[in-house]
């Protein structure tokens, strides 16, 4: 990550600021004629509307789209609560069916709770033994009033993929739109929503691919298009569908930073990945240790690993200031709350606070990952060190 | 896989660091003791350790699962009764286990393991005086 401080293996949560995109972001505010509104009909107003058209371009470029079917939005969030809330809202009257799963972002969770609350009734799909949904599972769960499907390519908790061309193969047969959340993927894998064209919706932000924060995009298949529902009033811009003045900085880092990453899917991928598997060997000195997921098909940059007779709150202590990683559970007010996904996927509550999800990106290298697992290694060894007789067997 | 940041009281990251009297007993002249408690489910597994020579707790240690605050407790108390006449020695009171250390409200589960530990620690040294 070429900055002093901690090993940085957090990506998942959001990946430092590229370089080039803040140097696009920085040449965009310097330029007086970016700052009118890009709605505005006069000259400086054209100039911000070509930087946010280009973007654009940039943006729907890097899932095989064509510019006029982005969104533009404040976050992954917002697109995902638009996509789910939007179609489910719009959807005709005899459609109250919606399917879901129960390792989903809490984004997408929240909102399927809010359609609860409505009118609507919402099929929780578990995962496989890897974490990934079933296609054969949507397929079992569809019915004729299925108004949507929303499910996330990639889990960001486990890295498991769940097969989406397959998914959306389904949807397309069945004519029920299917919304992805590409937030752990876009720009990380491959996606090309002209090829899936049983996506109709697919929701992704700019953060954590190296973009600034507080931006995101809403793909809308343009062809069936599917009929979406604003979530806020006042204004027609983006289509009708998000009102607000468009910010033309953020927007070009966004595009900047889609730009980036699709010149590097052809071998940041693979580069990742064998980053991950270095990691996972030499965090094998920690044994007994385990995989919360499987290897493949997974995304290239997320390791989940439990550790066992070790408290999870107590190993990110340990490794306060030296290595940044996220915990297998969330610490609310100082209450460990164990991780949905991994509950999904069977494991105890125990097992759970065991476990730290490692995930690498485009700065990880080969001296971080070996560092980082070794002061994971030693701060695993002195837990255990001071732990009951009996304790390792059955913190597990 | 967020929330609420860490926030741990300097005493709290200075114990942690260090774990005085953290793991094996050293040997040593007198009777060896012990006292444990769990309770998984709170998130706390205490064992303390102690020699009894002379009417006093001539060496104490601790071993223990659990977050930073418990391990913590276990050590300041480790530290605490280590060479104190075993008559003199009462078992802690939460609360003020809380204050030293600085633990919110929401630890103190887990830290009346620990003092629970030491509860059964003091009982077999009284026995065995």
């Amino acid at each position: 990550m070429n900055r002093a401080g901690p090993i940085y293996l957090d990506w998942a949560a959001t990946a430092p600021l590229d370089r080039r995109v803040a140097d696009a972001m920085c040449a965009c505010l310097a330029d007086p004629a970016a700052q009118a509104n890009p709605s505005s009909g006069h000259a400086s107003g054209r100039a911000a509307a070509a930087l946010v058209a280009r973007a654009r371009g940039e943006v729907a470029a890097l899932i095989g789209a064509p510019a006029e079917s982005i969104v533009f939005t404040s976050g992954a969030t917002e697109s995902v609560n638009l996509a789910i809330l939007g179609t489910a809202r719009a959807s005709p009257r005899e459609h109250r069916h919606v399917v879901c799963s129960r390792v989903e972002h809490r984004a997408v969770t929240g909102a399927c709770r809010q359609l609860e609350r409505e009118v609507f009734e919402v099929s929780w799909l578990s995962p496989a033994a890897g974490g990934a949904i079933e296609p054969a599972a949507v397929a079992a769960a569809l019915r004729p009033d299925t108004a949507l499907v929303t499910l996330m390519q990639v889990n960001n908790e486990t890295g498991a993929l769940t097969d989406i061309a397959a998914v959306a193969k389904l949807c397309r047969e069945r004519s029920v739109p299917l919304h992805v959340d590409a937030a752990q993927s876009a720009g990380k894998l491959p996606i090309d929503v002209a090829v899936d064209d049983g996506i109709a919706l697919l929701s992704f932000c700019a953060h954590k691919l190296g973009g600034p924060k507080g931006i995101g995009a809403l793909y809308q298949r343009r062809q069936p298009r599917p009929a979406l529902q604003p979530l806020m009033s006042g204004g027609s811009h983006e289509a009708g569908l998000r009102p607000g003045t468009l910010a033309t900085p953020q927007i070009v880092g966004f595009g900047a930073a889609c730009r980036i990453a699709r010149e590097s899917l052809a071998t940041e991928p693979a580069r990742i990945r064998a980053l991950r598997e270095r990691l996972w060997q030499a965090l094998q000195p920690a044994a007994p240790l385990w995989r919360n997921g499987v290897a493949e098909p997974s995304a290239p940059g997320i390791l989940n690993a439990g550790f066992a007779g070790v408290e999870g709150e107590s190993l990110l202590l340990a490794l306060d200031g030296e290595v940044d990683v996220a915990s297998g559970a969330a610490c609310h007010s100082a209450v460990a709350e164990p991780s949905d996904v991994l509950r999904a996927l069977g494991r105890s509550d125990l097992a759970i606070q065991a476990s730290l999800r490692f995930s690498l990106g485009s700065g990880t290298t080969e001296a971080e990952v070996d560092r980082a697992a070794g002061l994971v290694v030693a701060a695993v060894r002195r837990l255990r060190s001071v732990l009951p007789a009996g304790a390792l067997e059955r913190v597990a | 896989m967020s929330g609420e940041p860490l926030r741990y009281s300097p005493r709290v990251r200075e114990l942690f660091a260090a774990l005085p009297g953290g793991g094996a007993l050293a040997p040593g002249e007198g009777v060896t003791v012990n006292g444990e408690a769990a309770a998984l489910e709170r998130g706390a597994w205490v064992r303390f350790e102690a020699r009894v020579s002379g009417g006093r707790l001539a060496d104490c240690a601790f071993r223990a699962w659990g977050c930073p605050h418990t391990l913590a407790a276990a050590a300041w108390l480790a530290q605490a009764m280590r060479a104190a006449p075993v008559a003199d020695l009462r078992p802690a009171e939460v609360r003020e286990l809380a204050h030293e250390i600085e633990a919110p409200a929401a630890k103190l589960g887990r830290l009346l393991v620990v003092v629970d530990a030491q509860s059964a620690l003091l009982a077999a040294a009284r026995a065995v005086q």
